[in-house]
Order: structure tokens, then C-alpha cells, then sequence
């Protein structure tokens, strides 16, 4: 703890120190630096497990020239080595980038060196990005330019990305070309390859091509791409010998692997629909040592806000999912409207590349399948009502959920809110058809613009033998507090039930907490 | 024990600290960028800068407080887009519900500008960590006032801010 009482201290100190300039109607930071501070902090009481972590980021922005630099802290970070990734006690700057920016938006260009993020499409060959909710950041080292002249855009990269020991020893080559060929009309092409450290390790390579129409009130998207390995080896007996001999793997082309994903929206007056469909057969472009990953297609999952709605989600599988999702949005008037969502997410049959690679001969199964509507409605100026309902079956956790939720907004004045959500969940266990049910109630009250507090109560009903019902209970309290215009603090105190945040797929599992529970942000 | 203690006091001690501090300030200038609209068209900030105020409210399909943010949004540049106001409302759906950005724009009707940040790039310039997040900028493109989250009444403050400087 007397480690971690400085650091505490410093982000207080920074503010103080700033906001007394302010006072002073000066302005503090020179022209074109900025400076955001992002704090956490968590006490397990019952664990005994203190967690610390804080993000510092410093930029600066002069003309067509940038820099910046990100300061991590971890003292200690969060056990789990999926979110530490080898930052157990950590303090370094673990983000820092140079970058020059020329011409307008339509004829110009970008270069980065240092580190930086980068999206091709929609994510199937590359997806470098942070999101530090699920605590994801597969940034790369490296280079990044970017082009854009004449409705076309290039951009080139070179890079490394941290492993799991939060050591960068794996190249990344990649590029993507898109050509606006006219107003409704736009295609792409990309590339990736990998340069694994090892000596004798194939490269894996990634290609794709997209396209995207509109015609009147619809647009589309369809892209295509396959995977290539040298190393991807099938064993087979020899025809003349008899003795089994590992032949390369489809040795035409080294394809072992290939992905679609198609969306096609449409628009008219107040209703909007959108279809999705994806086709994702042994796609990971993970790096050699599998700790790393490049690519993340969109998921085709429906994402949820509600607390119970993601108590089973189901995690992405590039390797071996196909699926679809359609969403339809109607706005019967500025008081009311209504969605709908239904999605399916199946393993892949037996003749995918995934399943022929590991001789797996299981058919296709359901994965995830999710239905989800919801009612909006402004009943007058001071009453909100939303209503939803949400179903779904997850073949990992082998359960089926249904989950009514019940949400009113009563507004006492302009700037005095109250909000009350119940939410039922039932749960059956498929496999023994266990049944269970858990019930939250939230409390917030919001005062505008600087207060909130709210009440999160969490009641789990199993019963394993008839008459015999066993309860847990959670419920913690939280506040928000605004400091001026540049700070954001929460503090929780209480238990929360074990849980996982899901951000496109990609989930991060947050154990049952007892304790308090500290955040602040603050930007310049 | 202690350990519960140390932290509310800092807090109730920095509360007491900011509770006296001056907000009207002329912050960082705002870093440019280059987006492309819901039609594929690029947009730079330093082309819409020089008429007037410019709102940037960075959000989301999925983000419910969002949603009603925008609503009182688009309500708040009726008012005023006749004085040079404008409002940049920048999408971070990423590749899982960037597909749903366009047709919820179009049955929204949002009279403003709708960007695509598909991968958060602008997002991190402006340190929008999480959404709804606003940026008040005056028209020589400086930020004047920051906004996380939303709740009801918060549009009154930044309708307050954006009043101050069309009638500067």
C-alpha cells in the first residue's frame, strides 16, 4: 500500500495543481498539449487482492506534426494473466508515436512511427485496436502510412505486437487498397503476413477483397479472403508405401482457411433493417506463439447493456462459426420505437478446412442462437418506459435463457432523474434441465450535471431438490461525481456477482468482487 | 481498513478543491482529423471550422444514454445552425455494429453530420475513453468544454455553453 499511496496521490496532485492555474483564468497547458489520466483501483476485501492500475497519456499536435506518449502503471495488476499479459508490476511507457499528417481529406496522407492502431475493412485480415474495458490492446510497433488520392486510399504497415510476456518478437506486414470508384460504388483488397521469429516457421498470409454498393435505399458490404500456412500438414498414408507421410496441406495453394462476411442494409422513412451473415472456417491470424491476435471479424452477436443479458455470452471463434443476424428498427413517432434481433451462430460442418484439418467429423451444430425485442416510450415529459425481452441458447455454458426486463425513467424536473430496471432471468442448464433464476434491481438516481448514485442488487434462486431452495445475494452502491469540467469519479462499495464483459465477441471475465472499487478520468 | 479510509478522504478533499474552480475556459485547440461520413464521402474538421461553434459527440448504436443524447442534440441545432453552430456526432461503432450506423441514422432522420471512427482513431485524440462523450469547440477550433456520459438536464449546461459563444 505504501507503493501504491503515491501513485494515488500524483493523478490528485496533477489536478489540483492544474485547476488552481485555472482559477487563475490562465491557460495552463500550451497551445497543442493535451493530457488525459485514467485511474483504477480495486481492494477485494474478502480476496485480499488490491488491484492498481492507471493510464497516462501526454500528446501533443503542432501543425501537420503529433506526438504523444501513453504512461502505464500496473502496482500490482489484475492476477489474471489474459489481462496482465506479463505486466504483473509495471511502469513504463508503453505507447508512444511520432506522427505527420499532409494535404485535405481528399488528396493527402499520414505517416506514423512509433506505436499505432489500425482497421482494415471490417477486421477480417487486421484488427489492431484497444478497448481497455475487456482490456485488449494489440498495438504494433512499427511504421504506418497512409495515402489518399483520388478516391483511392493505401495504406501500408509494418509492426510488432507484445506477446503474452508482453514481448514483441513477430513482424506484421500488411496492406490495404480501396477505391472509391464511384459515389454508390467502392471496392477494397488487403494483405497480411506474419514473420514468425522462429527460423523454420512458415509464414501465415491473409487476403481479401470487398465491395460495396448502394442502390437506392439499400447498401451493401461482401468480402472474401482465404489463409495460407506452409506448415499446415496432413498425414496420409502414401499410395505406393503404404507409410504414413504428412503431404502439405491442400498443396495446390497452401489454403487452409477462408472467410465471408456480407451485410446489406436498408432504409425507408422511420424503419430501418439490417441483415448480416458471416463465414469465418479456421480464419485466426494469430501469431506463432498463439498469444497474439491480428484479426477480429465482426461477431454477429447482438450486444447487450442490460446487467443479466450477458451473464452466458459466447465468445467469437474465427476457427470454426458461421451464422447470421438481422435488425429491424421501426420509430412509430419521437416517442416511441421498436427493435428486433434474431441471430444464429452454428459450428462449422465437417468439410470446413478447421474440421478436416483435425479429422473432426462432428456435424454442425447451434452455437448461440439470441432473440432480443424492445419497446421505447415517452408516456409524457416526466415518464419513460422501456420494456424488453431477451431469449437465448449457449451451447458452451449449455443453458437456455429467458430474460424480461422492465425499465422506467421518471424526470422530476429538468435536470432530477430517477431510474428503476428489474430484470428476471430464468435459467435452464440443458444438460440436466437444472433450473435456476436470478433477479436484479437497479436504483439510480442522476442529478444534472455533476451527481449520480445508484443501487445494484443481484438475488440468484437455485433449487436443487424440490423445497430446498438456496439464495446468494449481491448489492453495491455506487457514486459518480463530476469535478469541474476535466474529472470523472465513481467509487463502489459493496459485492457484485461474477460476470463478463463483452465487447464484439471478445469477453473478459470478472470474478465475484467484495470490496470498493475506485475510478476517476481526467482530460485537459 | 485504512485502506477503505484513504480513498474517500482524497475524494472529499479534491471535491472541496474543484468545488471553487473556474470552468469557462478556452481549453486545447482540437486535433484535426479526417473522417468518412455515413456516405462514404470524407470529412475534415478544419473544413467545417471558421462559421461558428462546432459540437463533436462521440456515441454509439448500442449506447442507450447516447440515443437520448442525440435526440436533444438534434433539438439543440434547430436552434441554432442558422448562427454557424454545427454538430460533428461521431460514430465509434466498430466492425460488429458499423453495419447498423447508417440505416438508425436515416429512421433517426439526424438532421447533422454522422462520421464512421470504425477503430477509435479520433476517439483516442480526444480521449473519449467511454461514450456519450462531448467536445464543444469555438470557431477558431479550440475545445471550450467537455462532457462524459449523459443524464437528463446535461443538454441545458451545453446548450448554456454553445449560447455563450454564437453570441460572443
Amino acid at each position: 500500500m505504501k507503493r501504491i499511496i503515491p501513485l494515488i496521490i500524483t493523478p490528485f496532485l496533477i489536478i489540483i495543481f492544474s485547476n488552481s492555474l485555472k482559477a487563475q483564468n490562465q491557460n495552463f497547458l500550451p497551445e497543442g498539449l493535451g493530457f488525459s489520466n485514467q485511474l483504477e483501483y480495486s481492494n477485494d476485501i474478502n480476496k485480499h487482492i488490491e488491484i492498481f492500475e492507471d493510464w497516462l497519456n501526454i500528446d501533443y499536435h503542432k501543425g501537420i506534426f503529433g506526438a504523444g506518449i501513453r504512461f502505464e502503471t500496473y502496482e500490482p495488476n489484475d492476477p489474471s494473466p489474459a489481462i496482465s499479459r506479463g505486466k504483473t508490476r509495471y511502469a513504463d511507457i508503453a505507447y508512444k508515436y511520432l506522427k505527420a499528417e499532409i494535404g485535405d481529406a481528399q488528396r493527402g496522407g499520414e505517416i506514423v512511427v512509433g506505436n499505432y492502431y489500425a482497421l482494415f475493412g471490417r477486421g477480417l485480415v487486421l484488427k489492431s485496436y484497444e478497448d481497455r474495458n475487456i482490456r485488449v490492446d494489440n498495438n504494433l510497433l512499427g511504421a504506418k502510412l497512409q495515402a489518399r488520392y483520388g478516391g483511392v486510399t493505401l495504406t501500408a504497415l509494418t509492426g510488432m505486437a507484445a506477446n503474452a510476456d508482453n514481448i514483441r518478437n513477430e513482424i506484421l506486414h500488411a496492406a490495404d487498397l480501396e477505391y472509391k470508384i464511384a459515389q454508390q460504388l467502392k471496392i477494397g483488397a488487403s494483405y497480411a503476413a506474419n514473420l514468425p521469429e522462429e527460423e523454420n516457421a512458415a509464414r501465415t498470409m491473409l487476403t481479401a477483397v470487398r465491395i460495396m454498393p448502394s442502390i437506392w435505399n439499400f447498401d451493401f458490404y461482401g468480402e472474401y479472403g482465404f489463409k495460407q500456412n506452409r506448415d499446415v500438414r496432413d498425414l496420409l498414408l502414401h499410395p505406393d508405401t503404404s507409410k504414413a507421410v504428412y503431404y502439405p496441406y491442400n498443396n495446390s495453394d497452401w489454403k487452409v482457411g477462408q472467410a465471408g462476411y456480407g451485410s446489406v442494409n436498408f432504409y425507408y422513412d422511420a424503419f430501418a433493417f439490417t441483415g448480416e451473415y458471416k463465414y469465418y472456417d479456421n480464419f485466426t491470424f494469430a501469431s506463432n506463439d498463439g498469444t497474439i491476435s491480428y484479426n477480429t471479424p465482426p461477431s454477429v452477436r447482438k450486444e447487450y447493456t442490460y446487467v443479466l443479458l450477458n451473464r452466458h455470452p459466447s465468445a467469437l471463434n474465427q476457427a470454426d462459426e458461421q451464422g447470421f443476424m438481422i435488425d429491424l428498427n421501426y420509430n412509430l413517432s419521437d416517442e416511441t420505437y421498436f427493435s428486433a434481433d434474431y441471430g444464429e451462430t452454428k459450428t462449422l460442418p465437417y468439410k470446413s478446412y478447421y474440421k478436416q484439418i483435425l479429422h473432426d467429423n462432428s456435424p454442425s451444430r447451434v452455437q448461440l442462437r439470441e432473440v432480443y425485442t424492445q419497446a421505447y416510450h415517452d408516456w409524457n415529459d416526466n415518464w419513460t418506459t422501456i420494456a424488453a425481452f431477451g431469449y437465448n441458447e449457449e451451447r458452451d455454458t449449455d443453458t437456455k435463457n429467458v430474460t424480461p426486463i422492465l425499465e422506467n425513467i421518471f424526470y422530476f424536473n429538468e435536470i432530477n432523474t430517477i431510474k428503476f430496471t428489474i430484470e428476471h432471468q430464468q435459467t435452464t442448464v440443458k444438460l440436466n434441465n437444472e433450473q435456476y433464476y436470478d433477479d436484479a434491481v437497479t436504483l439510480e438516481y442522476l442529478r444534472s450535471p455533476d451527481f449520480s448514485v445508484s443501487v445494484v442488487s443481484e438475488l440468484q434462486t437455485k433449487e436443487p431438490e424440490a423445497g430446498r431452495k438456496l439464495r446468494k445475494f449481491w448489492s453495491f452502491i455506487q457514486f459518480g461525481y463530476k469535478i469541474a469540467d476535466h474529472t470523472d469519479v465513481s467509487v463502489l462499495f459493496g459485492t457484485r456477482q461474477a460476470g463478463n464483459i463483452c465487447i464484439g465477441g471478445v469477453c473478459r471475465y470478472e470474478p465475484e468482487f467484495s470490496g470498493i472499487e475506485f475510478k476517476m478520468f481526467t482530460r485537459f | 481498513m485504512k485502506k477503505l479510509i484513504v480513498l474517500p478522504l482524497f475524494i472529499l478533499f479534491a471535491v472541496n478543491l474543484f468545488a471553487q474552480a473556474e470552468e469557462d475556459q478556452t481549453g486545447r485547440s482540437a486535433p484535426e482529423f479526417k473522417l468518412e461520413n455515413v456516405d462514404g464521402n470524407y470529412v475534415s474538421l478544419k473544413d467545417e471550422l471558421g462559421n461558428g461553434p462546432i459540437l463533436i459527440s462521440f456515441w454509439a448504436t448500442w449506447c442507450k444514454p447516447c440515443i437520448e443524447e442525440m435526440t436533444k442534440y438534434k433539438s439543440i441545432y434547430e436552434d441554432y445552425k442558422d448562427k454557424g453552430f454545427k454538430v460533428l456526432a461521431v460514430s465509434v461503432d466498430d466492425e460488429r455494429t458499423v453495419a447498423k450506423v447508417k440505416p438508425f441514422v436515416r429512421s433517426k432522420n439526424y438532421p447533422f453530420l454522422v462520421l464512421l471512427d470504425t477503430n477509435s482513431e479520433v476517439a483516442r485524440k480526444y480521449y473519449a475513453q467511454n461514450v456519450p462523450y462531448s467536445v464543444l469547440l469555438d470557431k477558431d477550433g479550440n475545445i471550450v468544454y467537455t462532457h462524459l456520459g449523459y443524464m437528463k438536464g446535461d443538454e441545458l449546461k451545453m446548450k448554456n455553453k454553445i449560447d455563450e459563444l454564437v453570441n460572443k
